[in-house]
């Protein structure tokens, strides 16, 4: 069964003490950023600081020139004259480039720092669920400023949400989602709100900052600004360091582990390691320095939209040439107010239209841990995790090149968890299901070609869809059961009545809001399919294994063999 | 250092020896009887909680039992000296490691050692893998000496498969041998087996390289072309048998099986497998190898 979303309003008090530090001032974190990029320096020898800075200087210089007039901030202003300022001291002695280095690390500190309270965020938590609610109910943009239903009532949240805030009491928490949409980190803003759990921060694109939809979560929530356009270390480091510093200090925090929007519609298979890698490093801090709450846990999360606002240029922008494809995507249905309203209604609105659910926590080698926090070995006895980087005495052992490895053994952790705690949905299999079925039907097209097939090739008909769905939910069935991923799909006495419902809702779900739609009736009870659609939604199965063959591979024999049957 | 050894048999001794030469303190742990010459316990628990670094050297199938006893820890490094894979389920030992213990820290030695010829201090050399900078320096440092060289590598995925490949191309070498087929054919399994096995863990995210080094090549031409080796005899009884050999056909096997999941091709060791199932006399097999369509030597 899927469980509600509680909605315990916490009082203020209660975020107060389980929530966000005490927040730091502009000046107090430009200090501290200034300063763990001096230790940083100290590292380095002169060489290595020059190009340090020289990189900065060269791809902001060659930013700034390549840049139109228009898309260039107030803040791109600002950071021109302190990148001219540092220019100068490339080619002058070290103290010269190692202040300049400090001077740009304080600079982009206050551009990255938003200060965020408890008291900012007992303001948010109270405005938030209206405004999400106007988002979730608005049939205009004009509607916003109404009133609407509770947003509980369609968003789902699932797993261990008590166990998490008992945790959060004692342990600071790192949040990892999947990434699918624009509309994760208010969701997921929400489904913290909703379970009673602290907010967390997160670094945001600018692009978010300044979306009409998206500015009022941003900052009230704790994101703090993230600038993708920016690629050189001193920026990049001074972000990790923002992140190291604020979790040290028992920010709670979320973190994309994908790094972007899931392109192709899979749950992401790598993650990138590096904002995830400040977890493991602030840990350390908090040991050496004996702070009172040291320990961080990691908690997977996964999002599951029956329908996904951006499909369509996601799945577009995945099927470009590889290596092509673009990491910042700034043109996609988010930036136009009127679809985002419209999507929220038509599609949010429904009953089981999200599911956002929580995993139970990882420490930051991957391990599981208990109800109390602890770690737990493979014989599921607790663990002194401690001794993963202290020596026998307690003392911290500094290796930068180990901590990198045992992030990789978290984000491989992370993605089984991810996969075990997807929550799939109808359009997710009748996406998979219609695929395959297109697969099956046209063997001598290679599936890139079919992702481009006309209106005779991908119309099928609809008893044979039904089959193919079928087979999906039958499978669905046995991995659920396995414990290998959730299912989310209609209840129905049989597979084949719950295939019947599956279409009916993936059909109802698709004739919502894609100006194409993964599935539609065609005439004459056929069925048309979207082929780029229907494998994105359908790649949300992608990377299970029945049989020990590839989920979409063990359709197929599947749906061959019953074709057979059919036409003998 | 403190360097604790859990096994007694001949590699664990010789390992031993390599400690000690190398100015560290060996321990042995011991499951039934207590080494001679070096100081052993019976508690594998309180061997892995003492020592900086733990080298497992029991045969493949007893990892898992003497890991589960031993229990090495968060603060544990292990480097498993055993070459190949968990018969019963196909996995890499060192992935043995880290799903019956805590231990994240894990490597692999492998390379051209006899344990008779380091016993006699006879000059040899080993690669130890890990992803862990840390676990490569410590055991570097606990086995390197005037009498063995120790190499590092950050590929542990590929020493681990060349040693297992190198326990099954030994067995070939010993059946051509034993079937008079000549010096030829012995260069031919050496170069086409590493070059199949190659393919493999390219697909694996295994270094090329890696199989042209000494946990491979100098592995199969130094040892494994040894009449002195196991696996180089087995291949010899298989030549000679009316029967297969279960044990050589799990081996070839475990690689068969990873090698069809990433959709590469072991000719070499399909017919290995076929042979040691008793389903295919060695003498057709070759038929059937060198009777397959002429091809480039890269690709």
């Amino acid at each position: 069964m899927l469980a509600r979303a509680r909605t315990p309003h916490p009082r203020a008090e209660e975020v107060a003490v389980q929530g966000a530090p005490p927040p730091l001032t502009h000046d107090e974190v430009a200090r501290r950023m200034a300063e763990r990029a001096a230790r940083r320096l100290q590292g380095m020898d002169d060489e290595a600081v020059r190009a340090y800075l020289a990189e900065a200087v060269y791809l902001e210089r060659r930013r700034f020139a390549t840049s139109k007039p228009s898309e260039l901030t107030e803040g791109d202003r600002a950071e021109q004259k302190v990148i001219e300022r540092a220019a100068r001291a490339v080619h002058r002695d070290r103290p010269a480039q190692e202040r300049a280095v400090l001077d740009l690390a304080e600079h982009y500190a206050r551009e990255v720092h938003n200060p965020f309270s408890p008291r900012t965020y007992d303001f948010a938590t109270r405005v938030l669920p209206g405004a999400l609610t106007r988002l979730l109910t608005a049939t205009r943009p004009r509607e916003l400023l109404g009133r609407g239903p509770d947003p509980s009532d369609r968003i789902q949240v699932q797993g261990p949400t008590e166990l998490l805030a008992k945790l959060a009491r004692t342990h600071t928490l790192v949040l990892a989602p999947t990434h699918v949409s624009n509309l994760d980190s208010p969701l997921i803003g929400y489904a913290l709100y909703a379970s009673g759990l602290p907010p967390v921060i997160y670094g945001a694109g600018l692009n978010l900052f300044s979306n009409p939809f998206m500015a009022p979560f941003m900052s009230r929530l704790g994101a703090y600004t993230v600038d993708r356009r920016k690629k050189h270390r001193v920026y990049k480091d001074v972000l990790k360091d923002y992140s190291t510093d604020a979790i040290g200090r028992g920010a709670h925090s979320l973190f994309f582990p994908g790094g972007t929007r899931s392109r192709s519609g899979r749950i992401e298979r790598r993650v990138k390691k590096g904002l995830l890698g400040t977890a493991i490093l602030a840990w350390q801090e908090g040991l050496a320095e004996a702070r009172p709450r040291p320990e961080i846990l990691v908690v997977p999360c996964t999002l599951s939209f029956a329908l996904v606002l951006e499909a369509e240029t996601l799945i577009e922008d995945s099927l470009a040439e590889e290596g092509r494809s673009r990491y910042i995507i700034t043109d996609d249905e988010f930036s136009e107010a009127r679809t985002v309203a419209s999507f929220a209604s038509r599609v949010l609105n429904l009953d089981a239209s999200v599911v956002v659910r929580f995993g139970r926590p990882l420490d930051l080698v991957g391990n599981p841990v208990d109800d109390e926090g602890r770690s737990l070995g493979p014989d599921g006895e607790p663990i002194d995790r401690r001794r993963y980087v202290t020596d026998r005495d307690g003392r911290v052992e500094w290796d930068a090149q180990r901590d990198r490895v045992y992030t990789a053994v978290l984000s491989e952790a992370l993605v089984r968890a991810w996969h075990r705690d997807n929550v799939v949905l109808a359009t997710h299999a009748a996406g998979l299901a219609a695929w395959s079925l297109l697969r099956v039907r046209h063997p001598d097209i290679d599936p890139y070609q079919l992702v481009f097939a006309g209106t005779d090739e991908r119309t099928v008909p609809r008893a044979d869809l039904l089959r193919a769905v079928e087979a999906t939910v039958v499978a669905i069935e046995r991995l659920a059961a396995a414990g290998a991923l959730h299912d989310g799909l209609p209840a129905g006495p049989s597979p084949a009545a719950r295939a019947e419902a599956v279409l009916a809702q993936a059909l109802d779900r698709f004739s919502r809001f894609h100006k194409r739609r993964a599935l539609e009736p065609a005439p004459g009870g056929a069925i048309r399919v979207e082929p780029r659609l229907a494998l994105y939604y359908g790649n949300r199965l992608d990377g299970y294994e029945v049989d020990e063959a590839p989920l979409e591979a063990h359709l197929r024999g599947v749906l061959r063999r019953a074709i057979r049957e059919a036409g003998a | 250092m403190n360097v604790g050894i859990i096994g007694t048999g001949a590699w664990g001794r010789a390992l031993a020896t390599l400690v000690a030469e190398a100015g560290h303190q060996p321990r042995i742990g011991y499951r039934r009887r207590s080494p001679r010459g070096f100081p052993g316990t019976p508690n594998l628990a309180m061997l892995a909680e003492d020592s900086d670094l733990l080298i497992v050297a029991v045969p493949a199938g007893a990892v898992r039992e003497v890991v589960e006893k031993a229990r090495p820890g968060p603060g544990s490094r292990v480097v498993i000296a055993t070459r190949g894979i968990e018969p019963e389920s196909g996995r890499w030992l060192s992935s043995v490691v880290l799903a019956h213990a805590a231990a994240r820290r894990v490597g692999a030695l492998a390379g051209p050692a006899l344990a008779s010829e380091v016993v006699e201090r006879r000059p040899g050399a080993l690669v130890v893998a890990s992803p862990y900078e840390e676990v490569r320096r410590l055991a570097q440092a606990a086995l390197h000496s005037s009498i063995c060289r120790v190499y590092t590598s950050e590929d542990l995925r590929g020493v681990e498969l060349a040693g297992a490949a190198v326990n099954v191309l030994s067995a070939v070498v010993g059946m051509a041998d034993a079937l008079r087929l000549g010096v030829g054919v012995r260069g031919v399994i050496v170069t086409r087996g590493l070059a199949e096995i190659a393919r493999l863990g390219d697909a694996l995210g295994a270094d090329p390289a890696t199989f042209a080094g000494l946990a491979g090549m100098g592995d199969l031409v130094g040892c494994g072309c040894h009449p002195d080796h196991p696996s180089y005899q087995a291949g010899g009884h298989l030549a000679r048998a009316e029967s297969g050999d279960p044990e050589l056909a799990r081996k070839a096997e475990a690689l068969l099986s990873l090698a069809a999941r990433h959709e590469v091709e072991l000719p070499l060791l399909g017919a290995m497998a076929r042979i040691a199932r008793g389903e295919l006399k060695p003498r057709l097999a070759i038929d059937m190898l060198m009777r397959r369509s002429a091809k480039s030597e890269r690709r």
